[in-house]
């Protein structure tokens, strides 16, 4: 055999017994040399990635899994009931109010409407006129946090979920969603008869606002913004989810991560 | 080829608990060199496990349960990553603890090696994954990669030199 191969097998896989490539080595002692080189550092390389630890409740996590699709398959929809809480998570915003924003503020409104059709009917346009005045009311506390005055005010899932229930919704208790750094939650009101839930996850160009509301789902899709922010209107199951941005935030982030795991409850 | 796991149980159930016992860890491992985020890396192996005990029954041989686990974790991994892009933690401090052998030069060994794991292209790092954690062979891994037999073991013989140059052991002409 010559050199070439034997590298090429060897390196492939240091722990090739096939008869010939022993033999090569056998009959060689540079390739011996080559090939106990290459077994080191198997070893070495073998010992860093299989000696993690395993997190020791995985198993048991795991293990329950068969009971957990049971009892979902027994009772749908269900939701485990939520710790009360009683912080003050209104500590640093107030509740929001369907108002239009009169400081001088002009805004132009962007669609990207559906391929082959007219763009957003009269109600998505009513309706993103709506979610952009929205922002503005809180525009404060958004500043506040790209200013990075809240920067280490988590908002715990737990409580999320309370103001999300609110708007008929639930946050799944991902590692995902654990790991999101949530900066405030709150119910707010963008169209009157309607609940929704206000939160403000942090971004890579600012605050990201993610609201959910129970109105009736949009047809499609639709992008939304103005010369600061940048939005989506995401129809759901059972209402709609809005994200908006900082205009340069690639929002398909938040909202693919969201979709997966935002859970109707009505 | 990988050794095949035990799994015992004529129950789903029992099967599906053997299964874990057998391979969790290994999956786990897998999980994190590949997403390097720990959370993620419980999702995903959670994900995994939940996908394998709905569809058991379709596991028609013990030799292909391991296979199969790393396989869906691999594209659970792959859908993960194109809707969102977690941030890289970096587990060096953890592997490294994890030795048990906290001498400097070994320490400083683990730390270039793993260093040098990190540093090779996905299509390199991904084969040797497979084959050091997984324990299958090329032929395993060309069918978990979608790829021939050949595209692997070149890859692997590429992921090698790559290591073995960054980890500066003798550095030789290996050709291509």
């Amino acid at each position: 055999m010559d050199e070439l191969e034997f590298r090429q097998r060897v390196y492939s896989n240091p722990h090739d017994l096939d008869k010939d490539v022993l033999e090569a080595a056998n009959n060689n002692p540079a390739y011996q040399n080559i090939l106990k080189e290459l077994q080191e550092l198997d070893t070495k390389v073998g010992s860093l990635l299989n000696n993690v630890a395993v997190p020791a409740e995985l198993a048991e996590k795991l293990l329950a899994i068969p009971d957990q699709t049971i009892a979902e398959a027994v009772a749908p929809g269900e939701v485990t009931p939520m710790a009360s809480s009683k912080q003050n998570f209104f500590q640093y915003y107030a509740m929001a109010a369907c108002l239009l924003l009169a400081v001088g503020v002009t805004f132009s409104l962007i669609y990207n409407g559906r391929p082959g059709d007219g763009g957003p009917t009269a109600n998505e346009l009513a309706f993103a006129d709506e979610i952009l005045a929205h922002l503005y009311v809180d525009v404060e506390e958004i500043d506040a946090l790209n200013s990075g005055t809240f920067i280490d005010a988590v908002v715990t899932l737990s409580v999320v979920n309370e103001v999300m229930a609110n708007a008929g919704t639930q946050l799944r208790n991902s590692n995902a969603m654990q790991a999101l750094a949530i900066r405030s939650a709150k119910p707010c009101e963008i169209l009157a008869a309607f609940q929704s839930a206000h939160l403000l996850v942090q971004g890579n160009m600012g605050a990201v606002s993610v609201i959910v509301i129970n109105n009736s789902p949009v047809s499609a899709e639709y992008k939304i913004g103005d010369g600061r922010f940048t939005g989506v209107v995401v129809p759901m199951s059972e209402g709609n989810m809005i994200l908006v941005g900082e205009i340069n935030e690639n929002l398909d982030l938040y909202k693919n991560l969201f979709a997966d795991n935002v859970e109707w409850i009505i | 080829m990988s050794d095949i796991p035990v799994i015992h149980g004529n129950s789903k159930r029992e099967r599906y608990e053997s299964l874990v016992a057998a391979l969790y860890k290994d999956v786990y491992r897998y999980g994190l060199w590949l997403c390097r985020n720990q959370p993620l890396a419980e999702d995903l192996v959670q994900e995994t496990f939940l996908r394998a005990w709905r569809s058991l029954d379709s596991l028609q041989s013990d030799k292909a349960a391991k296979a199969w686990l790393f396989t869906i974790l691999r594209r659970e991994n792959a859908r993960l990553y194109e809707r969102y892009r977690p941030e890289l933690v970096d587990i060096e401090g953890q592997a490294i603890a994890e030795s048990g052998d906290n001498e400097p030069d070994s320490k400083m060994d683990r730390e270039l090696l793993h260093n040098a794991i990190n540093r090779l292209e996905s299509d390199y790092r991904e084969p040797l994954l497979l084959q050091v954690i997984g324990g299958f062979s090329g032929k395993e891994i060309a069918e978990i990669l979608e790829l021939n037999s050949n595209t692997v073991m070149t890859r692997l013989f590429r992921a090698r030199r790559k290591l073995k140059e960054e980890f500066n052991l003798n550095p030789d002409e290996t050709g291509d």
